[in-house]
């Protein structure tokens, strides 16, 4: 119960149950700050609830009951925060609380189950999950939206039993239980008719894995072909590097443009694009401003901070959404600020460490645990390793036929799969260049089991970091399956190494072994 | 004069009560103690509905 | 039934990697150009001057340097021919050339590039990565052939001075045809009352056709075909029930053998190193340059789950369909090599399908790469034969 960071013994807060004992006191200031920020929470959801349809979805699709875990959703990734690094969570995190929010409403008000909005429904374009959405930027009037982002991607961010019956439905149908949990919860919502109907038609893509591309498959089986709601499926080349790929990777954008406006009456519109365009590129340069900060002794945007929010803002949002942008502005300025008084978020860094690998979904606020327990900072991490390229944002005619290469390249290069595709320079050279340029002592490498482009470079990535002398620590996870690897399965493996390989004594004891296996 | 102040009063218990409780609330976490002794009912009844299951 | 004059030469055939016939066309000086996935087409790495050759791991024991670099997670597929690189069975390889056609086989051919485990004192050695069509379109096939003309073609002749030139390109169709023409009419005569050739001994001649340079085993295939023109087939065979083998790849002799073995006659083969599509003869006009047709062909009549369009999935399984029906099948065994991402939905997407919508029987199965001592496996084709069995005499039709 302190102002200071570190404080706090975080683990007293943990129960055997779903939720915590209390929240935490920060301090006067921060504790207040949070306080404001849970209300204004409480109001987004209570101004959801108001709304009947809402109510009416709450009671027909089993997802929705996670988000009852909302608030504890935010507050796992504030733990222990102060200061700035507070705020900066929370500007994030209630921004993408807000966002979610107003994409339930929409989805409810088109589904033909719930609002039946049939006018609205024509002129939203439904997209997948891991999708990027920069097919998107040019048309102002349609909205896009993700039944899967709402009914698998958030809920277990909320709950990490979240889609286990999902999965279970999805195994019940004859699935191997050994694929990628993410798209096989995604066909198991659909395989238990628990996904929205809607849309004009549909954007499906190959987004990251085998799993994914297969995935779509089962959806648009019912989606297509039963309900009715046309599908285009924007294949985007895996070998995303390579020169002679980028024509193809152009004209599926072409013809993705082409078929949305074929199936909504819209036409694409320039002006709209490069205003979008332009939010990209300050969002890029955030992001990159963060980047060399994290190349410093005083990290400012990392952890979660940085993955959930990149995650959010580089593939859902794709500039369409100016609120966006100025909290891009708003997190530089927090970072600036607490970069110049040399802050620090935990009150002892140890180590250095850059996150690789695809991150256990269920446990998304393990790298705000690694600074807590341990001092390991997570510098940066797989998933925010993203393009940097600055997009054409001025409209002429050149730039018009730049802009379908850049939404091409953007596609190409989406959140995972362009570490995981794209041959091994991208997933295993880059790697270590990436881990000398932030000066990293170690490597966290998250070993999604079910993921086979990360699994299938195990040994190289074990030879290699000895070679280099880099500590590697394999964390082994689902992704979406708690059943599998456990969180506290997770942490053991960090522990097990800090004690016995680097010999050290936790931070923070009391996180070390936390019963949170019935916890949300 | 004074029923001016009346009313500012009472606007200020009103909302020193209303910042009491909703910061008990917030505190203790009892919004979230709430909503996870409803989850199970909203379980059971998502268990009754009957869907249209197949590929 | 009399046994096939060169079915244990076939056999043979297919107990090594690198098998004599690749040993010979060597020293005739052909280029070998290996290849490990159905989407690279063929009669590219069968020009004048080199040959293909589909890799396989034959008897395939302990996979241990395979799963500590791929991990355990990873089809035993990918993980057999990356342990049998290490080992050194396939340096005989001029070349390797793999799509990203899958992740796993694509992490697998990564990993020899990177230990250095194929291309031993081979100079010229090079490893080829294509980018291949996801969907049946203009599109996809302008990918198609610009990727096989940078990544096969021009390598090829860059390297090795093949001649990559339309005629060529013509020539190698035409042989590969000749090879296509032959398997098909072997193939035909799985489809009477009273087969004359085996599902086990057709499998060992289309697989032979893979691991083999082709024009060394001709007259073998012509030989063979003319001996089932007039082979009498048994007046009481043992199968008792017809089935279609469809999924991922089978390159293990003994998977075929088992399901025979249970009494299931394997009347058609829709999976990877079968015959169907696989070797159905590419037809070429004048109008056209051949290597556009050429991916066309590879494009339109490929099988493989990961082409993600609408339209080539229920195709799929339309096929699989129309393929019960020409062969006058009785059930459908859908099988996946355990770990296999696009066949784990395919499976279980078609064995709904073929079973809810067209009524057949279908067993849905996850198998090793190796399956010789699977008991688990032979208990459930047995029951699965039972079963089509027990709705014969009951009288029911075919509808599971």
């Amino acid at each position: 119960m302190a102002k200071q960071i570190g404080a706090d013994r975080l683990g007293d807060f943990y129960t055997t149950g779903r939720v915590r004992k209390r929240r935490e006191w920060r301090g006067l200031a921060d504790t207040m700050y949070d306080y404001s920020c849970w209300l204004k929470i409480m109001l987004i959801l209570g101004k959801f609830l108001m709304c009947p349809r809402n109510i009416k979805a709450m009671f027909r699709y089993r997802w929705m009951a996670n988000y009852l875990a909302v608030p504890m959703m935010v507050d796992r990734h504030t733990q222990g925060l102060r200061g700035e690094y507070l705020r900066i969570a929370h500007t994030e995190f209630d921004l993408v609380v807000d966002d979610v929010a107003k994409l339930l409403s929409n989805l409810f008000r088109a589904d033909r189950r719930i609002g039946n909005d049939v006018e609205f429904s024509k002129k939203c374009v439904l997209v997948d999950e891991n999708e990027m959405t920069a097919v998107m930027m040019g048309f102002p009037t349609l909205k896009g939206l993700s039944r899967e982002t709402v009914s698998t991607y958030v809920p277990v961010l909320q709950n990490q039993h979240a889609v286990l019956h999902y999965l279970d439905v999805a195994q019940d149908y004859g699935l191997a239980g050994d694929v990628c949990p993410m798209p096989a919860a995604e066909a198991g919502v659909s395989i238990d008719d628990d996904a929205p109907i809607l849309g004009a038609c549909a954007i499906q893509c190959n987004t990251t894995c085998d799993g994914s591309l297969l995935g779509n498959g089962v959806i648009a089986k019912r989606l297509e072909l039963e309900d009715g709601v046309p599908c285009f499926q924007l294949a985007a080349p895996l070998r995303h590097r390579e020169d002679d790929v980028q024509e193809y990777a152009a004209q599926e954008i072409r013809n993705a443009i082409a078929f949305i406006e074929e199936h909504t009456g819209e036409k694409w519109d320039w002006k709209y694009y490069f205003e979008c365009a332009r939010r990209v590129n300050v969002a890029t340069e955030s992001r990159l401003g963060w980047l060399e900060m994290n190349k410093t002794d005083y990290p400012q945007v990392f952890g979660s901070n940085l993955a959930l929010y990149t995650e959010t803002n580089y593939m859902a949002i794709c500039g369409k959404i100016p609120e966006f942008e100025k909290a891009d502005r708003k997190i530089t300025a927090l970072a600036e600020k607490a970069y110049k008084k040399k802050m620090r978020a935990a009150k002892e860094y140890r180590h250095r460490a850059i996150v690789w690998g695809v991150q256990s979904h269920y446990y998304m606020d393990f790298l705000l645990w690694l600074l807590n327990c341990w001092g390991i900072v997570p510098l940066t991490d797989m998933l925010s390793m993203v393009s940097t390229r600055r997009l054409a944002e001025e409209d002429t005619p050149e730039n018009r036929e730049t802009a379908i290469y850049d939404m091409a390249w953007l596609t190409e290069n989406m959140i995972m799969r362009n570490r995981t595709h794209g041959g091994y320079k991208v997933l295993l050279d880059e790697l270590w260049e990436f881990c000398e340029e932030f000066n990293a002592d170690m490597v966290i490498l998250w070993e999604h089991m079910a993921c086979k482009a990360l699994s299938g470079f195990h040994g190289q990535f074990e030879e290699m970091a000895r070679e280099r002398g880099i500590h590697l620590v394999w964390v082994t996870h689902d992704l979406f399956d708690p059943r599998v690897v456990s969180r506290q399965g997770v942490r053991d493996q960090v522990n097990n190494y800090m004690r016995t390989v680097f010999g050290e004594e936790p931070i923070d004891p009391t996180l070390e072994v936390l019963p949170d296996q019935e916890s949300w | 004069m004074k029923a001016i102040w009346k009313i500012i009063l009472s606007l200020a218990a009103v909302v020193l009560a209303l910042f009491v409780v909703t910061f008990t609330v917030y505190f203790f976490n009892l919004d979230m103690k709430l909503t996870a002794a409803i989850e199970p009912f909203l379980l059971k009844h998502y268990d009754k509905i009957k869907r249209d299951s197949h590929l | 039934m009399k046994d096939l004059k060169h079915l244990i030469y076939f056999e043979d055939l297919l107990q090594n990697a690198f098998n004599p016939l690749i040993a010979q066309a060597q020293s005739e000086g052909k280029i070998c150009a290996a290849y490990s996935c159905e989407n690279i087409p063929e009669p590219l790495l069968n020009l004048e001057g080199c040959f293909s050759v589909r890799l396989r791991a034959p008897r395939t024991g302990s996979m241990e340097m395979g799963t500590y670099y791929l991990t355990s997670f990873l089809c035993e597929y990918s993980r057999a021919l990356l342990e049998r690189a290490i080992e050194g069975g396939f340096n005989f390889a001029d070349c390797i050339i793999t799509p990203d056609g899958c992740t796993m086989m694509n992490r697998c051919i990564e990993n020899m590039e990177l230990l250095k485990a194929v291309g031993k004192d081979k100079e010229k050695f090079f490893f080829q990565y294509l980018e291949i069509p996801m969907k049946c379109d203009d599109n996809g096939l302008n990918l198609y052939t610009l990727q096989c003309k940078n990544h096969i073609l021009d390598p090829l002749s860059k390297t090795f001075g093949i001649d990559v030139s339309d005629a060529a390109l013509r020539k190698a169709v035409a042989e590969h045809n000749k090879v296509c023409r032959l398997i098909r009419e072997i193939g035909e005569f799985r489809k009477g009352d009273k087969p004359r050739i085996t599902g086990y001994e057709f499998h060992i001649i289309t697989l032979a056709t893979y691991a083999a340079p082709k024009h060394l085993i001709l007259d073998k295939l012509e030989e063979t075909l003319e001996e089932l023109k007039v082979r009498e087939p048994d007046e009481k065979d043992g199968f008792r029930a017809r089935v279609v083998v469809v999924g991922s790849e089978i390159d293990d002799v003994d998977f075929i053998k088992l399901i025979e073995e249970t009494g299931a006659y394997v009347c058609a083969d829709r999976f990877c190193y079968g015959s169907l599509p696989g070797r159905n003869p590419i037809e070429l006009n004048d109008t056209e340059d051949a290597l556009t047709q050429i991916c066309r062909h590879y494009m339109q009549a490929s099988q493989c789950p990961r082409y993600m369009n609408t339209g080539k999935n229920v195709a799929r399984r339309e096929y699989v369909n129309a393929l019960a029906k020409e062969y006058n099948a009785d059930g459908i065994i859908y099988e996946q090599i355990k770990f296999c991402d696009p066949w784990a939905y395919e499976r279980m997407v078609g064995s709904h399908v073929l079973h809810d919508d067209f009524g057949y029987p279908v067993l849905s199965v996850d198998r090793p790469y190796s399956i010789a001592g699977s008991g688990q496996m032979r208990t459930r084709v047995q029951a699965f034969v039972e079963s089509i069995e027990i709705k014969k005499i009951q009288g029911g039709s075919a509808n599971g």
